[in-house]
């Protein structure tokens, strides 16, 4: 931040062919003390491959980070480039599938929806002159409503061929492919907003839009433009996207506006309009995309991403309003500037120094000495981190990593999100962890990079949800899927005495395991149980609130149904919790914790929930995790031994947790997890 | 504005019984803005009780002197001295606490809260009090309103206000802030004549209690009906101060022009060609303009002349697409309709604002990119813009126009006003165009850069071009202009030839009081 | 500014859109639906409130999901520690309002655009809540967490006297105290506001301070009414209260806005959700629904008072 002195005072000359501002060379600054940290705190960091996945990541966003500058120059917004991410890839994938267009087709399509986006947003805000903020935040309603709407947020379309997947997985001259895309639309936005009349044009409408209109420039048709060009640059990253995580669904692009305007907005843009670089707004997204991938490989938590994304958002317009205060008062402070300087260097560089000393420190301290004898690394991904089950689960994984003394990295997205799953698990390969053990939350996502990673030989491991069977070396299996389906579907066909309504909850529409036992437990009420009715299922997102809510709307809307089969973790006691504040005495049973449901089995209300323990099965994820990595399992094993665990069965390559087990009043107290 | 207080009413009264105190005495005030001097030593005398109106042309510095009463401004030198104390470091807090408010020609409103909110904020400021009594408010606004004689309803939400119901409010506000000394711009410019005339029993009324009023206005025969005495302003300086009764119109237009002529550059002479531009009926309603007709031939100067709001301006922007009119103009005979800058630039009209700085440039780009905006395709190849080529012709017109700039790629913020207003030229020249109208080129400019600006206009004419020359001085009307047109609440008067025309007539029509034009002396 | 035009219009969609409800449904209308629906969206409502008047300042405020996450989480721990209720709930209004207070600072006086500032504490408020809780649910909440110890019913009663009197009060502030008609200066004309002695900065920071108030107390009321507080609650909140308001009929620029259309688009938007279900149209239309609602509500207002060519900006 001391360099914006230094160049600012230097010249009165304004940005010239691309000259950079002070905050941009502050930027500048920071994402080289940034790389030196991690490279220093990490050895991983600076290679290759790991520069080439910061790429490969930081594509989708930066195509949107280049879109949203000159609507940002022009003191514009755009909020509604996420959605429409989100409505392009379903409508690629929808087209793909269910209307059989070839690839090229259906990406034709799903650009020609894109611009039909961009034109809304274009004529209600250049030509009825309306709000962007407001406008922007409509159709980022809108856009995302319809891509759910049409897939029902649950349609997930994958099984794309290889050919098209390329574009997102792979490599050219060993860059990946989609980066030379994002480098043509940052050429191509380059000239447009820092050579062409247009970009001329743009930011003299950001910094006097009047002044502009008496010059004669055709103020209205270039900012339609710019809102167009927008919308259809998402859909181009939709298009990327899919094929990156080889995966269409309603929810990508969720929170990626934010991301790239928080980019733009560090990189030196102003909100205000007028002032601001493509460069600056590349750099921006740079320094956040090394920020994340550095504190991946270094195992730190994602959560300190957003934490210093947002001071540094704070600190950077602070700064910069600052120094614009002090240009004022420039000459006063003229004979000031040299002690400034180097107190900011001073400053800075104290900074840096703990920083790196804190990182390295953070480190588990057993690391430091154990450099020597380095201990193995076991790196365990659930589904989402806030899903209680899931966090009963660490408790297991933390006492095997213990026992074994093993190091445990536990990390993974906090609410269900393949792409930050495909991004840890990327840094685990670039860190070169010796096994990786997942509870994959897309199949279709998750396969290609847990391929690679046993490319790289590294033992792959899945547990709870499975990948495609040749990603992984085994699979960790809690109870069958049709173990689990009868178990429920029994319980609820004692309960309703073979006969009756009854309706599932389940997680969100998408989920693959829990749309497995759906299926089973359809199976077998068909089979067993033909007086029972399955009236609806009702997603509950994970959420325990809207478990809540929607099994109140079972009560109302379905007033027939006298059983609830929750199959989500947190929505069983949401519906349980409806169902008591009701007075009802509609039956409730499910997949859940002990622990979460206590109270509501004590009471009754829920009869039986049907689980197997968390706590084991997190002790196995490390366990097996361990066993495989120093190559304890034979390739044709039956069993193998569990630590406290004991021998466990084998069936090919699914090691079995045990059978699940069905927990009501009688053993709810001893059950601890 | 809070009440008076005990202290200040003491004063007050004191200064009553000492009835020979003035209110307000400015002495040798002097005010110079980045290098041109607005004021050159104004003395101003307002007694208790008086009305002493304030007159003089466009830029004779009425509303700087108004500023600095106000305390908006600080004067240079000279002095201030209200109620018999001398004030330096005045604020406009200060001087409100001393009694002195001021009715501008825009009003500072709310446009979402009522009239009676309006008042009542401005009236309110350092009251205490958690509750907002909207009896009293509305009773408040009610009894100002009703003292100046207007029905409007304190419950209208004054973004819906016409103008003349804005500046009734602004009226209002004042009166209800108890002024000792109350300055009026224009107050009278939008109202009817019964609002006048209830305005004027109310100044009557203030009049009685002692109150000094400083009245600006350009209606001649309002003021002989009102003041007390008068003072002339001409080119920052005071030149006469007389009692009403003593003078006749055609003396005070005397006074307020007569200067000479020796600085304006003398006049090319052009043969003129066939007709550029021509207006038959023109109206826009939307602007108030109405029945607008005249022609402009090529290499001719055709000046427009006119009080401030006479729809000279709108004029302008009706001819550039600024504010699109359902009327035809003829260009070269064909006629047009003006929808857009944007068109009017393609088809080689050009215009320089009358606001430099938010309208006539960007002043955070460089000079060579506000050269170059209206022109952007000479500059292009392909739609690319040549950053060498730009640069080049912006140092042209550096050195041709003689701008004193470090470089053509500094930003035009830095550069004095004169300057400033060559680049805004510079970048009509750069589209080359047919038809170009000036919108008060030299307004705020220096003497030297002045001349040089009228050399460019000159050669202008010399190379062809038709020329519009909007200006409130007369001198450089006469000076530079073939004909001029005299404008008047929104319409064309009407248009003298050259010879013909005179300061003292040109005012005179401007004033509506063409029956009144003074003996022609040897000075115009 | 023809605020009675727009609620008028609102009380007849929703009346529309009860009709169709009446006829179409069984159910909607039951009180226990009604019920069900009105404590669901409690926090909206509330937070409703507080966002108009930032909005009538002219500036906005996106991170009130964040906030009420933080609060939630507070009102758990503090219970969990064994603190009396009537204290938890203190803390906890406090420290929304904090928050509120450290957004209004960056805001008013380090000058920060709004859009900016609190995208920022979104952001790290969120992150850094994740970071604490590690995702962990707040458990072993005493008895007397849930409803405050009362009956259900009477919590009820409890959150109907809370919601009234907040919408109350506000717009009563608005309309009569000195402090009210400020807030609504300041959007209106912020150099008049300057002329008439108006100190807009301490104006702004009590807006932003006061919306994370209520924030604090909507996470409160929606809290109590379970055993356990999840660590991620509030997803999306901002954009449903921003889109109240906007349906509302408030300017996103500032200085016209009225509770009473707030408390519309919220009736609106919120029965939306239910009304889909019950009418067995798949509830994922729900967004796109209230996406087409918030175009509709702001371009109607432009064909009603079309708008002079004025600067573009965001940050108004």
């Amino acid at each position: 931040m001391s360099c914006s002195f230094l160049v600012k005072t230097m010249h009165t000359h304004l940005q010239r062919k691309v000259r950079l501002s002070g905050i941009q060379w502050a930027l500048l600054g920071a994402l080289l003390i940034e790389i030196i940290v991690f490279s220093v705190s990490s050895p991983s960091f600076l290679t290759w491959s790991n520069g080439m996945e910061i790429l490969r990541f930081s594509v989708e966003l930066g195509l949107l980070v280049v879109a949203l500058t000159p609507i940002l120059i022009t003191g514009g917004i755009d909020l509604s480039v996420g959605s429409t991410i989100g409505l392009v890839a379903v409508t690629f994938g929808l087209s793909w599938q269910n209307l059989h267009l070839s690839i090229l087709s259906s990406a034709a399509l799903a650009l020609l929806v894109a611009g039909v986006c961009g034109v809304l947003n274009a004529a209600l805000i250049a030509y009825l002159n309306l709000s962007p903020l407001i406008i922007t935040l409509g159709t980022y309603s809108l856009y995302r409503g319809i891509a759910e709407g049409i897939t029902h947020a649950s349609v997930s379309v994958t099984g794309y061929p290889a050919s098209y997947l390329r574009l997102g997985q792979g490599y050219l001259w060993s860059v990946p492919l989609q980066v030379f895309v994002f480098l043509f639309f940052i050429a191509v936005y380059g000239v447009l907003l820092h050579w062409s009349k247009v970009g001329r044009a743009l930011y003299a409408i950001g910094l006097n839009t009047e002044g502009a209109r008496y010059a004669g420039l055709p103020v209205k048709r270039y900012l339609a433009l710019v809102y167009l060009l927008s919308g259809i640059v998402s859909g181009i990253a939709a298009v990327i996207y899919v094929a990156h995580l080889g995966l269409a669904k309603s929810d990508l692009g969720t929170g990626f506006e934010l991301q790239a305007i928080t980019a733009i907005v560090i990189g030196g843009t102003s909100v205000f309009g007028g002032r601001g670089n493509l460069f600056g707004s590349v750099l921006g997204l740079l320094f956040l995309c090394v920020l994340q991938n550095g504190l991946h490989l270094l195992a730190q938590p994602s959560e300190a991403i957003g934490v210093l994304t947002g001071a540094l958002l704070i600190l950077v317009v602070a700064s910069d309003l600052l120094t614009e205060k002090l240009q004022i008062f420039r000459q006063r402070w003229e004979r000031w500037r040299l002690p400034l300087l180097l107190a900011g260097a001073a400053a800075a560089s104290i900074l840096v120094i703990a920083a790196a000393v804190i990182l390295r420190s953070s480190r588990t301290d057993a690391a430091e000495a154990a450099d020597a004898h380095p201990r193995p690394v076991i790196a365990v991904m659930p589904k989402a981190k806030g899903d209680p089950y899931f966090i009963s689960a660490r408790a297991g994984a933390e006492e095997a990593a213990r026992q074994l003394g093993v190091d445990l990295i536990w990390d993974g997205p906090t609410s269900l999100d393949p792409s930050m799953q495909n991004e840890l698990v990327e840094s685990w390969i670039t860190r070169h962890v010796d096994a990786i053990v997942v509870a994959v939350a897309n199949k279709g996502s998750m396969s290609t990079v847990l391929r690679k990673a046993r490319e790289h030989h590294i033992p792959v491991l899945t547990w709870d949800a499975d990948a495609e069977p040749d990603a992984r070396d085994y699979f960790i299996n809690q109870a069958t899927p049709e173990a689990i389906a009868d178990s429920l579907a029994d319980e609820g066909a004692r309960l309703l005495n073979g006969n009756g309504e009854f309706a599932i909850i389940t997680g969100p529409l998408s989920a693959e395991n829990q749309n497995e036992w759906i299926s089973y437990i359809r199976k077998r009420v068909a089979e067993r149980y033909p007086q029972m009715k399955l009236v609806t299922v009702l997603p509950s997102d994970d959420d325990r609130d809207k478990a809540f809510t929607q099994t109140q709307n079972i009560l109302k809307v379905y007033p027939h149904a006298k059983l609830v089969i929750a199959i989500s973790a947190p929505a069983v006691p949401g519906a349980a919790e409806a169902v008591q504040q009701a007075g009802s005495s509609v039956d409730v049973i499910g997949l859940s914790l002990p622990t979460i449901c206590r109270p509501y089995i004590r009471s009754g209300v829920v009869q039986t929930i049907v689980l197997w323990n968390t706590r084991d099965l997190g002790y196995l994820t490390v366990y097996a995790g361990w066993l495989a990595s120093q190559g304890r399992i034979p390739p044709n094993a039956a069993a193998i031994n569990a630590g406290r665990l004991g021998t466990l069965d084998v069936r090919g390559s699914e090691i079995i947790l045990g059978k699940p087990v069905l927990i009501n009043k009688a053993n709810i107290d001893s059950l601890n997890f | 504005m809070r009440r008076l207080s005990k202290a200040d009413s003491f004063a007050f009264v004191t200064c009553t019984i000492i009835n020979m105190t003035p209110l307000l005495s400015a002495n040798g005030i002097t005010k110079s803005f980045a290098g041109i001097q607005a004021l050159k030593g104004i003395s101003f005398k307002l007694r208790q009780g008086e009305v002493h109106a304030l007159i003089g042309e466009n830029g004779a510095g009425k509303s700087t002197f108004t500023k600095i009463v106000t305390g908006a401004l600080q004067p240079d030198s000279g002095e201030l001295i209200v109620c018999g104390q001398s004030v330096t470091n005045f604020s406009p807090q200060a001087a409100r606490s001393l009694g002195i408010a001021a009715i501008y020609q825009q009003p500072l409103l709310f446009p979402h809260l009522t009239v009676a909110e309006n008042i009542a904020l401005a009236l309110e400021n350092g009251v205490s009090g958690w509750r907002v009594d909207w009896k009293r408010r509305h009773l408040q606004a009610r009894e100002l309103l009703g003292r100046i004689g207007v029905n409007l309803d304190p419950k209208r939400i004054a973004g819906t206000l016409s103008m003349a119901e804005q500046q009734i409010v602004e009226i209002a506000k004042a009166i209800g802030a108890d002024a000792k000394i109350l300055l009026m711009d224009e107050p009278t410019a939008l109202l009817t004549d019964r609002e006048v005339d209830h305005l004027f029993s109310l100044i009557g009324q203030f009049r009685q209690a002692g109150v000094g009023i400083v009245y600006i206005s350009h209606r001649l025969e309002e003021i002989q009906a009102i003041a007390d005495r008068i003072t002339v302003l001409r080119d920052g300086s005071t030149i006469a101060c007389r009692e009403a009764a003593g003078v006749d119109r055609g003396g005070l237009i005397e006074l307020m022009v007569g200067r000479s002529l020796a600085s304006i550059f003398p006049k090319h002479t052009v043969t003129l060609g066939a007709t550029a531009l021509e207006v038959r009926s023109l109206s826009n309603l939307s602007l108030g303009l109405h029945d607008i007709s005249f022609e402009v031939k090529k290499g001719e100067i055709l000046g427009m002349a006119g009080l401030v709001g006479s729809g000279r301006t709108e004029l302008a922007k009706t001819l550039f697409g600024l504010s699109p009119a359902p009327c035809s103009v003829y260009l070269e005979g064909k006629a047009v309709h003006m929808n857009s800058p944007a068109q009017a630039i393609s088809l080689g009209i050009g215009y320089l604002p009358e606001d430099r700085r938010q309208h006539g440039l960007i002043l955070d780009m460089a000079l060579d990119e506000n050269m170059s905006m209206a022109s952007m395709d000479r500059v292009c190849r392909m739609g690319l813009v040549q950053r060498d080529k730009e640069a080049a012709q912006g140092e042209r017109y550096i050195h041709e126009l003689r701008v004193k700039a470090a470089g053509a790629s500094v930003a035009a913020r830095t550069l004095s006003g004169g300057n400033q207003q060559k680049v805004a030229l510079a970048r009509w020249l750069a589209i080359k165009p047919r038809i170009m109208i000036l919108d008060e080129p030299t307004q705020g400019v220096d003497v030297g850069s002045k001349s040089e600006i009228h050399e460019l206009i000159g050669q202008m004419a010399e190379r062809g071009v038709a020329i519009i020359l909007i200006s409130s001085e007369l001198p450089e009307i006469l000076g530079m202009c073939d004909r001029i047109a005299v404008f008047r609440e929104k319409t064309i008067a009407a248009v003298l030839d050259r010879q013909k025309a005179t300061q003292a007539r040109i005012m005179a029509l401007a004033f509506g009081h063409a029956d009144v034009i003074p003996q022609e002396t040897g000075k115009s | 500014m023809s605020h009675r035009i727009r609620e008028i219009a609102l009380c007849a969609t929703i009346a529309v859109l009860m009709l169709l409800l009446e006829w179409r449904t069984t159910g909607f209308f039951s009180p226990a639906n009604l019920v069900d629906l009105f404590l669901a969206n409690l926090p909206t409502m509330m937070i409703a409130v507080g966002m108009t008047m930032v909005i009538l300042t002219g500036e906005i405020d996106i991170s009130v999901g964040s906030i009420f996450a933080i609060c939630s989480v507070v009102m758990g721990e503090c219970a969990r520690a064994g603190t009396p209720m009537v204290v938890s709930l203190l803390v906890t209004i406090a420290a929304g309002a904090v928050m509120g207070t450290i957004n209004g600072g960056l805001i008013a006086y380090i000058r920060i655009p709004s859009i900016v500032a609190t995208l920022a504490t979104m952001v790290a408020l969120r992150d850094g809540l994740r970071w604490y809780t590690q995702g962990a649910w707040i458990q072993g909440l005493p008895q007397y967490f849930q409803w405050f110890g009362l009956s259900q019913s009477a919590f009820l009663l409890l959150c109907a006297v809370m919601v009234v009197v907040t919408v109350f009060l506000s717009a009563a502030g608005l309309k009569n105290l000195r402090a009210g008609r400020k807030v609504i200066a300041t959007g209106s004309n912020k150099a008049a506001a300057h002329m008439a002695g108006i100190d807009t900065a301490r104006v702004i920071l009590g807006v932003f301070a006061l919306t994370g108030g209520l924030t604090g107390v909507a996470a409160v009321l929606n809290s109590v009414r379970f055993n356990q507080v999840p660590s991620n609650s509030g997803l999306g909140l901002e954009l449903k209260v921003i889109a109240a308001v906007a349906v509302g009929g408030a300017a996103i620029t500032g200085g016209s806005a009225t509770i009473t259309g707030t408390v519309l688009g919220v009736v609106l938007l919120s029965g939306i959700g239910s009304a889909l279900t019950f009418l067995g149209i798949s509830a994922y239309w729900e967004k796109a629904i209230q996406g087409g609602i918030i175009l509709i509500a702001v371009a109607v207002d432009v064909l009603q008072f079309p708008r002079k060519d004025n600067a573009h900006t965001l940050a108004a």
